[in-house]
């Protein structure tokens, strides 16, 4: 049983989980009986995963630091799959599968595999009762890839090592074709490769394709061929993704700058008055060297309240100089929302278009 | 009590024909203007696409879905290769030289042009010599021929012949859009469903682009069979996205908030009223909150009063108890104890913030959270309460834009306007917090530690970790 292609609720020996560390770290692991998970929050035994729920927090062997145990889906594995090559992100790939009206039962050529992060993505909405066939023309990560959707139990997933711009597209035991109904390009010239689809897809449905080229002299090589090959509605779109962080940023009002450079003012003017104070003071000692104790005191104390003033730090109404909590409930906040530090500016330019079936003969509009 | 909510009775057949266009659905026509309309495929029924004429519905039959069609005088069909009359590359090329090519009168007309724009000189209208009642004239003496008008107008317009190709070309695309009697028939998907409301009522879809609704339908990880918690105030383009994507198997329980729930759109969906009941089941938020008060009473009636009904009175009976069972059914596994559902998409504009903390404990353990809004601010809010909350992983939110281009090659550049908007995701994962609280390791840990050994204090101890959370 897939984890991709069916839910699970309870974990078992043997169950792939995917253990979330952190934002930027989740660890996919098949649970083994006394094996050990290593973090930089401590070691967490396989045994206590066992008979937990997907979805249960555990806590490490000396029983501090914590880990979540999740379920796979294509969206979290993408976050932490071993990357091979440039992968497919979330939002480019469920734009696609959208726009080409991907669904349970659907048939679809991906080519090529590179680190399987949109076979998992295809595998989980065409389902069970789908089909997808996926070509990667590099022997290792070919092998890699077939390992890992045979780990996986992707049963719905046939790979293939072919260099499909060379060989084509048709595989032993479709020699009639896929049947597929929507085709995913992933190759530096996908135009070579536009050639050999008439053999394998639909001849009873609209099919639809998407070229995924990071380069805009591949765009146009690729719109060519679509053309060329009867491919119409042909159209590229760019998808941005942006990612943003719910966050406090304080409510530092004008009219407290003012009362607290106010009050800066004023505790300037009441220690030059103490100092001049003082000073009139040492002078008067200087003055009648025998005035005693009494005084020395006076200026201790002097000293002392200054001191104290100085720690107190006045009128602080935004906490300089302290460490202050975002969202400190004696402080105005107002909600923000923060950008990534840095953004996918650009993933690949995505070619669409369409290529009707031909059921009933077309007749030229000008004959 | 038997909770479970699946029908024994699965529709007979819950796929829908998406090649072909068959008699009794739902499509959508792409007009020469970039205009949509939605239309049912009644059989022998006539079709008005207002200025572009009419059409008898039996003509398009058994053509595939993509198909592009022109009108004739009689109502009738031809297929055409495309919406508006595309000129190849090579025939521009070859325009120059004498050419074996068939050649059509607007082929004809455009051999002579310029190489820049600079004899053209703008005197406004006068520049076409024909007038718009000489057109209307034109239009009746020549059995309204697109071909032919466009032609005439070309012939009319003095200055044609200073543009250069591919001004020429952009001339005749929108005078085809203008006066060209021909449509395409695409299938109706929710894509299609979405862009017909993108130029008819916005507001009605929540301001959702296209790009979001892929993004929301990837991260709930929709699955065939899945039992998914739904609140859809579109009108049910989501639901209808989201039976696509089932294909009839599983389970969506939707909240909404009027006394019968509206999901209007799912009329275009092709799916039989059988199919759509045996997998939407709606639910109330007074239902939801106030399960004992709302469940219905039905009073079962013996075997011999039914008897003697009326035949009418009798299927009333049927239907009533029928509706009844499954409205408590409904509300039982609702409300359960049990965490029921495979995922969560709400897309409301009730706000979000006092209503999801009490769904969230309905969703099964590491099942997605997804939120959608058409402000970004409303979602800042509910990720802040969220970040708190222990039963949500990783909240964060997510906006996705597609940027369209003109795709010509050698003229490859951005559209200059594109609709702006298009809504933000909250993605999150439901997750069961440890019983009694856990102690996080991250700065400071050791301090800490040190100083109060044993004490389980959960906010602080939550701490760290949830920073990396």
């Amino acid at each position: 049983m897939s984890a991709f292609l069916e839910y699970k609720e309870v974990i078992g020996e043997g169950d792939f989980v995917l253990a979330f560390i952190g934002r930027d770290n989740i660890k996919p692991i098949i649970v083994k009986k006394d094996d050990i998970l290593n973090t930089r929050y401590g070691a967490f035994a396989h045994n206590s995963m066992i008979g937990e729920k997907y979805g249960s927090q555990i806590t490490s062997l000396k029983g501090y630091g914590f880990i979540h145990l999740l379920h796979p889906t294509p969206e979290l594995w993408t976050l932490s799959l071993p990357h091979r090559t440039q992968i497919v992100y979330t939002p480019d790939s469920s734009y696609i599968i959208q726009r080409l009206n991907i669904t349970a039962g659907s048939r679809v050529i991906e080519a090529g595999t590179g680190s399987g992060s949109f076979t998992h993505s295809f595998a989980r909405t065409l389902s069970k009762t789908g089909q997808l066939f996926t070509y990667e023309f590099h022997e290792s990560r070919y092998q890699q890839a077939k390992a890992e959707f045979e780990l996986h139990s992707l049963t719905n997933v046939i790979a293939t090592c072919r260099d499909v711009c060379k060989k084509g597209f048709v595989i032993d035991g479709y020699e009639s074709g896929c049947d597929a109904d929507s085709i995913f390009l992933d190759l530096p010239s996908p135009w070579e490769a536009i050639a050999h689809l008439p053999q394998v897809i639909s001849k009873s449905k609209r099919v639809g394709i998407c070229c995924f080229s990071p380069c805009i002299e591949q765009v146009i090589k690729t719109a060519e061929a679509l053309k060329n090959h009867g491919w119409s509605n042909i159209e590229m779109v760019e998808i941005a993704g942006r990612k943003w962080e719910a966050r406090k940023e304080m409510i530092r009002d004008v009219s407290d700058v003012i009362g607290r450079l106010k009050d800066i003012k004023r505790r300037k003017e009441e220690g030059i008055e103490i100092r001049d104070k003082l000073q009139n003071q040492n002078q008067n000692q200087k003055v009648g060297e025998k005035r005693g104790n009494e005084d020395s005191n006076e200026k201790e104390q002097f000293v002392k309240k200054t001191r104290i003033e100085r720690e107190e730090k006045g009128f602080n109404p935004f906490g300089k100089g302290l460490r202050i909590k975002e969202g400190d409930e004696a402080y105005n906040w107002k909600d923000i929302s923060e950008p990534e530090t840095e953004v996918k500016s650009h993933t690949s330019y995505l070619t669409f278009a369409f290529k009707n079936a031909p059921t009933k003969p077309i007749v030229n509009h000008q004959s | 009590m038997d909770l479970s909510l699946e029908s024994a009775e699965k529709p007979v057949s819950f796929a829908k024909e998406t090649g072909v266009i068959t008699v009794g659905q739902y499509v959508l026509i792409k007009l020469p203007s970039k205009g949509l309309k939605i239309v049912e495929t009644r059989s022998d029924g006539v079709i008005n696409l207002g200025k572009f004429g009419s059409f008898e519905v039996n003509g398009i039959l058994g053509f595939p879905f993509g198909q592009s069609f022109e009108i004739s005088a009689d109502k009738k069909v031809s297929p055409v290769k495309s919406l508006v009359f595309e000129l190849e590359e090579e025939e521009l090329e070859n325009m120059d030289q004498e050419t074996s090519r068939e050649s059509t009168p607007i082929l004809e007309l455009m051999k002579n042009s310029s190489e820049t724009n600079r004899d053209i000189i703008d005197i406004g209208s006068k520049i076409q010599g024909i007038t718009s009642e000489e057109i209307e004239l034109f239009k009746k003496q020549n059995n309204d021929n697109g071909e032919i008008l466009i032609s005439k107008i070309i012939e009319s317009h003095k200055g044609f012949n200073k543009k250069t190709k591919y001004s020429q070309e952009k001339y005749i695309t929108r005078k085809q859009q203008k006066f060209m009697k021909k449509f395409t028939v695409e299938y109706l998907s929710s894509s299609n469903l979405l862009k017909y409301y993108e130029e008819k009522d916005l507001s009605k879809i929540l301001n959702l682009s296209e790009e979001t609704l892929g993004l929301m339908l990837n991260l709930l990880d929709i699955r065939p069979g899945g039992k998914y918690f739904v609140v859809d105030e579109t009108g049910g383009l989501i639901l209808y996205a989201m039976m696509e994507r089932m294909k009839g198997e599983g389970l969506i329980v939707v909240g909404h908030e009027n006394e019968h729930p509206n999901f209007n759109l799912l009329q275009y969906s092709n799916y039989t009223e059988s199919a759509i009941n045996s997998m939407i089941k709606p639910i109330n938020w007074l239902q939801f909150f106030e399960p004992e008060n709302e469940k219905l009473i039905f009073n079962e009636q013996t075997k011999e009063a039914i008897e003697e009904l009326r035949p009418q009175k009798k299927l009333q009976y049927y239907r009533r108890q029928k509706r009844i069972i499954e409205i408590n059914k409904t509300i039982d596994f609702v409300t359960g104890k049990d965490s029921q559902f495979d995922g969560l998409l709400y897309c409301s504009t009730i706000y979000p913030t006092t209503l999801i903390p009490n769904i969230i404990t309905k969703i099964k353990g590491s099942r997605p959270i997804v939120v959608y809004n058409q402000y970004k601010e409303i979602l800042v809010e509910l990720q802040h309460l969220l970040s708190k909350n222990l039963n949500v992983l990783a909240p964060s939110i997510m906006e996705t834009r597609a940027r369209p281009y003109q795709t010509i090659p050698g003229r490859i550049h951005p559209l200059m306007s594109m609709r702006g908007g298009g809504g933000y995701l909250l993605w999150g994962t439901r997750v069961y917090p440890k019983e009694g609280g856990v102690i996080a390791v991250g700065r400071g840990f050791v301090r800490r530690n040190e100083r109060k050994k044993q004490k389980l204090e959960k906010e602080e101890d939550n701490d760290d970790n949830n920073k990396n959370n």
